[in-house]
């Protein structure tokens, strides 16, 4: 039960962010931040019809206000919020497909966000079915994704996560991106971490040591800061 | 674990030497519901070996929760559950024809007795994977166990006369099925 | 006699409830199917005496993991085992809040999320722009709005730095310099696709913090 509360206390920090725009009238918000009509009209009701589709609509009303805020041109973020909402269909369709029944919001905005990130559908099953509770599925499903946006196999980062899963009621999960900084950071190449997951080793916690905000040193001198020759930053 | 001629410790008496740090004493509930609810594992999965795999899987998770067990005087019931729910998990990744294959591939060196023996456990295994999960349950659990319909109800937090229809309609799917076969 | 379906006589017989079949076809019918399936249920291959040395195993690692870190359980279960302590070292400690911790002589301490008055994990982010005027921080905490964290000079030229209390989770952020250019962050665990064409940072703040690139 502990364990479950906590995982449903990790759900607030669930991406993106501490629930900015959960319920919120992004038609207001946007409005406030100066956003024209011409912006607003179209987000507005992509955002409404998939709030009437029952799909969650954060994940795309923060989507509309990044766009915004971008000064991105009206019809591309549409295009974008289109994109966004068929995935969260197809999240979705997975996620019932994998036994949950009635699969929360979060759990599908997680699963449009890996679909998006090139998980597969049975991955996604996988880690759903794998999962002792929907919200952690939903975790699960993060986590695995940005392992794999930081470069490592899929299928390692599948395992890994369900090797998590098991560790300490899957506590750590949100530890795991940093763990494999951690390994990356000391030299290990993503295909050796894989290889050590896939024989059932899962991901090393890094101790506390050096946390927090990044090792002094490790921003590249230099205007913009753009990417310096640092292993386990990936595109 | 020993297992000896004094009499059997309760299932609260074991959850909550277990929970105090006597990590040894679960095999006492281990080997007690292996037993009791090893047919219906194998039943739901219709494969042995995916059934041992749940059923591992489901007293590791039932280990991990087993505080949250509130009424570990009915453990058993508590299992049942997490079971049923490993069970369907990993029914999933069971290959559909592998029972069929074997009797054809096996049918030449076969008696007539043993390959109709065969047959007509590959037509159960068959009846057994069209039936619904609901009607499945209920059908693993009166036939293939043996419960009475009252334990049934409480394993399943079924009404009686619910399940005995699911019964009722598996049997006849099951029935077609052996047509010409019984 | 529709021979798709069991009569109801039938039925209450293997039921258990009720006398064989008058019909003859029936009762024959139905007791083989109950042997049938009797011998089925006999012949099914169920899991062995070898599940619970796994199941076991598999336990008691488990057991001895949580020995070396936390341990959530309800008060009244709380106990203290000195054969236990002797055993594997470790103390159970009882917390008022209903909360326990298993905490070992050796075992790292248990970290605390460290926060700033409310729930979060302090990350620190740092970016080098000598020439910027002014950068702040927008992504999907603060729903990418470029003026509520603004960063300030560190003790070195050219750096610029913020903290800012995150519950662990995922987060896409870029720094926006001069209010104009958006730029994403090197030591970020990865850079995603945003949608739009661009890029963002992503980092997973987790309950002890950040271990960046």
């Amino acid at each position: 039960m502990r364990s479950l509360l906590v995982v449903c206390g990790l759900v607030l920090g669930l991406g993106p962010g501490p629930a900015v725009a959960q319920d919120r009238d992004v038609r207001r918000e946007l409005a406030a931040r100066g956003a024209p009509s011409a912006f607003i009209g179209p987000v507005g009701m992509l955002v409404d019809r998939a709030r009437l589709e029952g799909l969650p609509a954060a994940p795309l009303a923060d989507k509309a206000l990044e766009g915004w805020a971008k000064r991105v041109p009206p019809d591309r973020v549409a295009g974008a919020l289109e994109q966004m909402r068929m995935r969260l269909v197809e999240a979705r369709a997975i996620a019932v497909q994998a036994g949950v029944t009635d699969p929360p919001g979060v759990m599908v905005a997680a699963g449009a966000e890996a679909l998006g990130r090139g998980l597969g559908a049975d991955e996604i099953g996988t880690l759903i079915r794998s999962a002792r509770t929907p919200e952690q599925g939903a975790i699960g499903l993060q986590v695995a994704a940005s392992l794999a946006a930081q470069g490592l196999a899929r299928n390692a980062a599948v395992a890994a996560v369900r090797h998590a899963y098991e560790r300490d009621g899957g506590q750590d999960l949100f530890e795991l991106p940093s763990a494999l900084a951690d390994l990356s950071g000391q030299g290990v190449s993503m295909a050796d971490v894989a290889q050590r997951i896939m024989r059932g080793g899962g991901l090393p916690i890094p101790p506390m040591a050096g946390r927090g905000s990044g090792r002094p040193g490790n921003v590249p001198p230099g205007p913009g800061g753009r990417a310096g020759p640092k292993s386990g930053r990936r595109r | 674990m020993a297992a000896g001629a004094a009499p059997a410790v309760s299932d609260a008496d074991v959850v909550e030497r277990v929970l105090e740090g006597d990590v040894e004493a679960y095999g006492v509930l281990v080997e007690r519901y292996r037993a009791a609810f090893g047919r219906f594992a194998v039943g739901l999965c219709g494969d042995a070996d995916l059934a041992a795999d749940a059923m591992q899987e489901a007293f590791i998770r039932a280990f991990d929760a087993l505080a949250t067990c509130e009424r570990p005087d009915r453990f058993g019931a508590w299992f049942h559950r997490i079971l049923r729910n490993q069970c369907v998990n990993h029914r999933t990744r069971r290959r559909p024809h592998e029972l069929l294959d074997e009797v054809q591939v096996a049918a030449p060196h076969r008696t007539d007795e043993r390959l109709r023996r065969a047959e007509i456990r590959a037509a159960i295994q068959r009846a057994i994977d069209e039936l619904t999960r609901e009607q499945r349950e209920a059908f693993v659990l009166r036939h293939l166990e043996g419960r009475p319909y009252g334990e049934m109800a409480d394993l399943l937090g079924e009404r009686e006369d619910t399940l005995r229809t699911r019964v009722h309609r598996a049997r006849d799917l099951v029935r077609r099925r052996l047509e010409g076969l019984l | 006699m529709n021979d798709d379906a069991w009569t109801n006589d039938a039925q209450r017989f293997l039921d258990g409830d009720g006398d064989p079949p008058a019909d003859a076809d029936e009762r024959a019918r139905a007791g083989r199917f109950a042997a049938e399936v009797a011998m089925y249920a006999a012949d099914l291959d169920v899991p062995s005496a070898d599940l619970d040395a796994r199941v076991l195993a598999a336990v008691r690692a488990r057991a001895a993991r949580r020995a070396w870190w936390r341990w959530f359980v309800r008060p009244h279960r709380l106990v203290i085992r000195p054969a236990l302590a002797a055993a594997a070292a470790v103390v159970l400690v009882v917390l008022s809040a209903g909360v326990a911790r298993m905490i070992g002589p050796g075992a790292p301490p248990v970290p605390a999320p460290s926060a700033s008055g409310s729930d979060g994990v302090l990350v620190r982010f740092e970016f080098v722009a000598p020439a910027a005027h002014r950068v702040s921080l927008a992504g999907s905490f603060n729903g990418w709005n470029d003026s509520t964290l603004t960063f300030s000079h560190g003790t070195q030229a050219g750096v610029w730095t913020v903290t800012v209390a995150l519950p662990p989770g995922e987060y896409q952020y870029l720094f926006v310099v001069d209010g104009e250019r958006w730029i994403p962050d090197p030591t970020a665990h990865a850079q995603v696709k945003d949608e739009f064409g661009q890029t963002n940072s992503l980092l997973v703040v987790g309950p002890r913090g950040v271990v960046r690139s």
